[in-house]
């Protein structure tokens, strides 16, 4: 049997989200799977960054 | 522009419950954006400006402000 | 995930996948149900600082970009009553009748991407957590200082919403701390303190801030410089001590706390912010059982140090905080590198899920004739009903030129919505459509996709923000935003009538991949792209392959770095893509990415390769002490001459009784001024070896802050533990190195005597840092920037840490900062991840909005070619003379050319000058082209 060309990633943190991206863009396709409504993780809560501030959303 | 023009323009500026006509131009990477967040955060501000969006302040050629002033606007908004 | 089932390549995932109750489809993100909703929940995005409701959306730039309802508080689910929100959705979008939904999902790989968990409350307890409402966790400080947050970024203490004058950080809380079970460092924590206060001292200039550090690991890439200007800048107090506990006195809080001169010291603080660690996800066991993987001691998920991103179960993959705790631009990094690995696993079956989409051809006769303008101006339910008269701005849009069709949707990116306006450009003829709606940031591919869908070419779509540049910010003056949104749609349509189609550019690609530097990086860079399915050149300065790891015999964990490299040299020896050219260097590389050409210099001889992608892994190379009298005896060495030494045995040690060992010799300030990441790790790796050798050796390491990060700090501990001393300098206050007739004396200022020392040393280890290589002559010939430590510049820290300011040339190992080997090789996976996008799509897309030359008026001044940022217009002859040229695969559309061509020969794709023009006359609302 064939290997299969989707990857499930698990988690829609900045890690997971970053994964999704690179992969779909290698010619796979992805299934993110999030537990919260949104994806994003803790990032998404952050205000700013280290060292440069910069806004993280 | 005509020099009493000028000086009309001038006395208006001057008066209390001036209601300057401003031109943006808004670089669509930074400032176009945080313009975007605050419409999101529902910041809440005058509404004298209008927005010419650009994808980068660098596209702002001196002619496009000159001709600004020259349309009648009071004021120039770059941000970027 | 509930189940994982088969081999690598053929995985059959169950998932369970909870009802979200709003159909995302329908939902505009309005915010009425949540409006309507009587039922209260304590908002998590906000960490439980505020109240909002079972309907709601974590955050407005939420995506998906729709409402939720949360099952557990929602009436209607729970007790079948209430039904409000139902029956205020104007969109229809509540759909009670959902359920829980398990999938079945075939994949070829999984990607663990869990995150990091909380550290327990009972933790927190200890420091007065949930007992004093002024003592808050660093999360929730976070979301005090942000200006969408609870307090809309106004500093408050909980207790009284008064504005505190003293606030204290206490690092490392559920970190480094045994008693709770984390012994390791959570890696993250001093740098989000640094933030905070910084980010507090900035909407609070007179607040007083002192962290509590027991080391100041600011040991990422330019994070120690960034740390001295904070402190420079804030002047936020640095106290390094631990503080064991938080006491409420008349209201505030008291610490008490010794620092390392054995003093005791207390102080009284309006607010104390715990900057909590990360722990490992709360599942993890759960996961760990339900995948089949391996976890370490602390329940992070296990990985060796040459696969740091492979889980103990083949065809399952780790990145980010879940593999150990680690920051966003690891993070980033790692995810982008887990990308390269299961690439490698698949490569076979690439593209063969993926999904694509067909257009209709474009109807270039109907572009072509006169503008037909459609104009649709938007509701969005009240968002912009509710403060402009859109009816009216529709009517007026009826009375611009070229206008045939005005109308006002109630939701215009709504699936129906799309549909109507598809079907009305066609009926209507129509060949330029205004949207007055919200962002084209957000929106305007969505809109440019409609018109593709009917064949018009979406540079066709313009659109006016009347939302959130609008309504949304001018909501208590209706009138004034109703004139400014008629503004808006006039200088849209102004645009819209001098809008032309422009071409979607690509550019072929080259298959193939020039990686630069044979070391650890380089070799597993090349290694990840070939086994994608790519040519991979290698070229390595010097005679063989290795680069820095030869000189290594033990990893930081303690694993064989010997086998390691051999391993990674038969691979690549043995790959039939690579081609390894040794002693050579790169002389010059023209083209841009998909199409590089490069010259290879083999001592005289030289050579072409053509590739389309460039990887940077020339790596650095150990720091030549210039002090301690280095050099002046064989007894004083460095953390990598000693290495060799331990390796070849241990008879060099028999008359060894002391040891000192000096750390940041180099770094942090002393001839280099960045933090060399890995010495403090190694030094106490060699240590240990030197206890191991020989138990009864007193060693002693002078130290300014012990950075042995993440779960190094095991080994730290495990070294004190068995009796190494470590003792603290300051900068104004070196040890010295003496040379004596008989022997070698150290002498240094014990902080805890108050007085200085003297230590008769056998041998004396210098911990010198990691130089940059000789990257100056590569920087000039990539064109690609350095940081002022001489290290190669990512293009965005965080967004992109392995790409560069140049498209397709990639950056990994040590030419990027220190880093250990674990991190060389997630991070060279990223960049063979990344290099190998544009091989596997071979085309590169360009953005339309491109510079264009008009040869004809172009005169070959230059000023375009000095001035654009990206390296993407160039002069080259036409004919006799020299003409500017766009390279569209490097353009980025900035129009810095076109602004500053005196000619006015440059065009910028949808940003012409006639068309900004237009904007500014439409603008002034009256007659003013004459001039």
């Amino acid at each position: 049997m064939a290997k299969s060309g989707s990857i499930m990633v698990l988690g829609g943190g900045v890690a997971g989200v970053q994964a999704a991206l690179d992969l779909a863009d290698l010619g796979y396709y992805v299934y993110l799977v999030e537990k919260k409504a949104s994806i994003g993780g803790v990032m998404a809560q952050l205000d700013k960054t280290f060292p440069t501030n910069d806004c993280s959303l | 522009m005509a020099k009493e023009n000028a000086v009309e323009k001038e006395k208006e500026m001057t008066q209390e419950g001036f209601d300057p006509k401003i031109l943006g131009f808004f670089c669509h990477w930074c400032c176009y954006a945080a313009a975007d967040s605050a419409g999101v955060s529902r910041y809440q501000y005058p509404p004298n400006v209008r927005v010419i969006r650009v994808m980068c302040t660098g596209r702002i050629d001196a002619r496009f402000v000159v001709e600004a002033f020259r349309c009648g606007a009071d004021g120039v908004f770059t941000g970027g | 995930m509930e189940g994982l089932e088969g081999k690598p390549g053929q995985f059959t995932a169950k998932v369970f996948q909870e009802p979200r109750y709003i159909n995302e489809d329908l939902c505009t993100a309005c915010g009425m149900c949540t409006m309507y909703c009587p039922r209260p929940v304590v908002d998590t995005y906000n960490e439980r600082l505020e109240i909002t409701r079972a309907p709601h959306i974590d955050y407005a730039q939420a995506i998906p970009s729709s409402y939720y309802i949360d099952a557990k508080a929602c009436l209607r689910v729970n007790f079948e009553t209430c039904n409000l929100c139902a029956q205020t959705c104007t969109a229809g979008a509540i759909d009670f009748s959902q359920k829980p939904k398990r999938l079945e999902l075939e994949v070829g790989a999984v990607v663990l991407t869990p995150g990091f968990g909380r550290v327990d409350a009972a933790v927190l307890e200890k420091y007065g957590y949930g007992k004093y409402p002024d003592v808050v966790t660093a999360f929730e400080f976070e979301r005090l200082t942000c200006a969408s947050g609870p307090t809309e970024g106004h500093i408050v203490r909980p207790s009284d919403n008064k504005t505190p004058k003293k606030i204290a950080f206490l690092q490392c809380i559920g970190s480094r701390d045994e008693t709770c079970g984390n012994g390791y460092c959570s890696s993250v924590c001093c740098m989000y303190a640094i933030k905070e206060a910084s980010v507090a001292k900035e909407h609070e200039p007179d607040l007083d801030v002192s962290i509590f550090f027991m080391d100041v690991r600011t040991m990422g890439k330019g994070f120690d410089e960034a740390r001295r200007r904070a402190q420079e800048k804030y002047g936020i107090n640095v106290i390094r001590a631990r503080v064991p506990r938080v006491d409420q006195v008349d209201g505030r809080l008291a610490l008490t706390w010794t620092s390392d001169d054995g003093n005791h010291h207390s102080g009284i603080f309006d607010m104390v912010v715990l900057s909590v660690g990360l722990e490992s996800p709360e599942d993890a066991q759960i996961l760990s059982e339900i995948a089949d993987i391996e976890l370490n001691h602390y329940n992070f998920c296990s990985t060796r140090v040459d696969a740091p991103l492979s889980t103990s179960r083949d065809g399952v993959f780790v990145a980010g905080a879940f593999q150990g705790p680690k920051d966003i631009p690891e993070s980033v990094t790692q995810a982008s590198g887990v990308a390269a690995i299961a690439s490698e696993l698949l490569a076979e079956a690439r593209n063969s899920k993926t999904v694509s989409i067909t257009y209709p051809e474009e109807n270039k006769a109907l572009e072509e004739q006169e503008p037909r303008i459609g104009i649709f101006v938007c509701h969005c339910g009240v968002n912009i009903a509710g403060v402009v008269d859109v009816k009216a701005v529709r009517d007026y849009a009826a009375s611009l030129p070229g206008v045939v069709l005005y109308e006002d949707p109630l939701y215009s990116c709504s699936q129906d919505a799309l549909k109507s306006i598809a079907e009305k450009i066609k009926k209507n003829n129509l060949n330029r459509v205004v949207i007055a709606a919200c962002s084209p940031r957000t929106h305007e591919p969505l809109f440019q996709e409609t018109l593709r869908s009917v064949g018009l070419n979406p540079a066709l779509v313009e659109m006016a923000n009347i939302r959130d540049q609008c309504a949304w910010v001018h909501a208590q003056e209706p009138d004034a935003a109703t004139e400014k949104a008629k503004d808006l749609v006039r200088m849209a349509a102004a645009k819209a009538r001098l809008l032309t189609p422009l071409e979607q550019p690509t550019v072929d690609v080259t298959p193939g991949a020039l990686v630069l530097g044979g070391g650890a990086a380089g070799m597993s860079a090349a290694l990840s792209i070939a086994e994608q399915g790519y040519n991979v050149v290698l070229v390595e300065k010097s005679s063989q392959l290795g680069g820095n790891l030869r000189r290594l015999t033990w990893t930081l964990d303690g694993e064989n770095a010997k086998a390691v490299l051999k391993e990674l040299i038969s691979r690549v020896d043995a790959h039939p893509g690579i081609e390894v050219i040794t002693d050579s260097t790169v002389e010059s590389i023209s083209g841009y990415v998909g199409n590089f050409t490069s010259t290879i210099a083999t001592g005289k001889k030289t050579r072409l390769v053509n590739h389309g992608v460039t990887v940077i892994a020339t790596g650095a190379r150990e720091y030549k002490p210039k002090s301690y009298g280095y050099g002046e005896s064989p007894r004083i060495v460095t953390q990598l001459e000693l290495e060799e030494k331990l390796a070849r045995g241990k008879s060099f040690l028999k008359n060894a009784r002391n040891i000192v060992m000096i750390q940041c010799v180099g770094s942090r300030g002393d001839d280099m001024s960045h933090c060399s990441r890995l010495c403090c790790t190694q030094a106490v790796k060699n240590a240990l070896k030197l206890k191991e050798l020989k138990p009864d050796c007193n060693i002693y390491i002078f130290y300014r802050d012990m950075r042995t990060y993440g779960f190094y700090e095991d080994a730290y501990r495990e070294a004190r533990r068995k009796g190494i001393v470590f003792l603290r300098y300051s900068p104004d206050k070196r040890p010295e190195v003496v040379k004596q007739s008989r022997g070698i004396k150290v002498r240094a200022f014990d902080r805890l005597l108050g007085e200085d020392i003297e230590i008769p040393a056998n041998l004396v280890v210098l911990s010198a840092g990691i130089a940059p290589g000789d990257n100056q002559e590569l920087s000039k010939i990539l064109k690609a920037p350095l940081t002022s430590d001489g290290f190669f510049l990512e293009a965005h820290a965080k967004l992109r840490p392995v790409e560069i300011a140049v498209d397709g040339v990639y950056l990994c190992g040590l030419a990027h900062g220190p880093k250990s080997l674990e991190e060389s090789v997630a991070q060279a996976k990223a960049a063979a991840a990344k290099a190998t996008i544009p091989l596997a799509k071979g085309k590169v897309a360009v953005a339309p909005i491109v510079s264009r030359v008009d040869q004809d008026a172009c005169i070959g001044c230059g000023i375009c070619e000095s001035l654009c940022p990206f390296n993407a217009i160039r002069l080259s002859k036409v004919g006799k003379r020299k003409k500017a040229q766009t390279i569209t695969a490097s353009c980025k559309g900035c129009g810095i050319c076109a602004s500053h061509c005196p000619t006015l020969a440059i065009s910028m794709g949808g940003f012409t000058d006639e068309a900004i023009m237009a904007q500014i006359h439409a603008f002034s609302g009256q007659e003013c082209s004459e001039g």
